[in-house]
């Protein structure tokens, strides 16, 4: 059983608003009831899990094998970065339905080649938060 | 103790995540026999402990192996009105078929109590955690102890087992191993607790 996602070009960093394109491939046992693509981030930390998925393709009634291009559009935000009490990671997932077999490529989507280190970005003025993300207009 | 360098929160081995994925230790029986001795109690019960003690992984564990439509409530001390919020996440008819899971009826008062398991008595099975004892025959009560934390340590992080004082640890919490958890946590940080609102 092979689940597999190849990035173009094999990039795991991505900037904000680009796209992510590459080609989700399977060879599976027998022939699912849907494979799905998605496009989500998540955290992980001190605190309960967030997840988001922002994007999806959805294959019905595939072939046990087959391969499928996409593209998605990245978000503007939230970028990937790491803290004291969460990480915020975003990540490529293939599924084949229902049995749930899964793939994960992880992602960078940030301004600068590396996910976020907050402790690096120094500490604003007490009461002040730091936005992490494009700026609201 | 202090570490020298610190880890990111996807990394630390007290991350929720990694926590979550830990079964319920039991010091004696086994879960099949709970499972088992569900039917002597017409699959009603209660699971009782203090805060820490892994009621809710017991309760997981319990409806990953029963058999049926798992209706999951989950209630804390933020919630104003936990009948409400529990009655809200029960389908309209109750049938033999269901399970329903109650974490934290401690929530209930003891007319809201009385009003909800009226609601849910047609359920095939109920089973609850709680504080205390009363709501439901009580299948068996969760506690812990310095070994058992010492056990969950060396499994989530052998590397850090040998520099911990787990007596320390534990007394400080209480024997509440969530906390002991938390606390793990921040010295993996390098943080402390840094209490200064940065995520």
């Amino acid at each position: 059983m092979t689940l597999r996602i190849d990035i173009t070009h094999d990039r795991q960093w991505h900037l904000p608003g680009e796209n992510v394109s590459g080609r989700a491939v399977w060879n599976l046992d027998a022939a699912p009831e849907a494979v799905e693509l998605r496009l989500f981030w998540h955290t992980s930390g001190k605190g309960t899990q967030d997840v988001e998925i922002v994007k999806d393709l959805r294959i019905d009634n595939p072939a046990a094998s087959g391969e499928r291009d996409f593209s998605f559009s990245l978000p503007l935000g939230p970028y990937s970065f790491s803290g004291s009490l969460i990480t915020l990671a975003w990540a490529l997932e293939l599924v084949a339905l229902p049995g749930g077999d899964t793939e994960r490529v992880q992602l960078v989507v940030a301004p600068v080649p590396a996910e976020i280190r907050l402790e690096s970005l120094g500490r604003g003025p007490a009461g002040h938060s730091i936005h992490i993300g494009p700026s609201k207009r | 103790m202090a570490h020298s360098s610190a880890c990111r929160p996807a990394d630390n081995p007290f991350a929720s995540s990694r926590i979550d994925m830990l079964d319920y230790r039991f010091p004696a029986c086994t879960i099949d026999d709970l499972v088992t001795g569900l039917s002597h109690s017409h699959h009603r019960g209660a699971i009782v402990g203090p805060h820490g003690s892994g009621k809710t992984t017991l309760l997981e564990n319990i409806g990953a192996r029963l058999e049926g439509e798992i209706v999951w409530i989950r209630l804390n001390a933020e919630d104003r009105t936990p009948g409400a919020k529990a009655r809200a996440h029960l389908p309209e008819i109750l049938e033999r078929r269901h399970v329903v899971l109650v974490d934290g009826a401690e929530q209930f008062g003891g007319w809201a109590w009385w009003r909800f398991h009226r609601r849910i008595r047609t359920a095939g099975a109920i089973i609850i955690t709680s504080h205390r004892s009363g709501r439901l025959p009580t299948i068996y009560e969760c506690a812990t102890d310095v070994g058992l934390l010492a056990e969950l340590v060396k499994q989530l992080a052998p590397q850090m087992a040998d520099s911990i004082d787990f007596d320390e640890v534990f007394d400080r919490h209480d024997g509440n191993i969530r906390l002991c958890f938390r606390e793990l946590y921040d010295r993996c940080a390098g943080s402390g607790a840094r209490g200064d609102g940065v995520p």
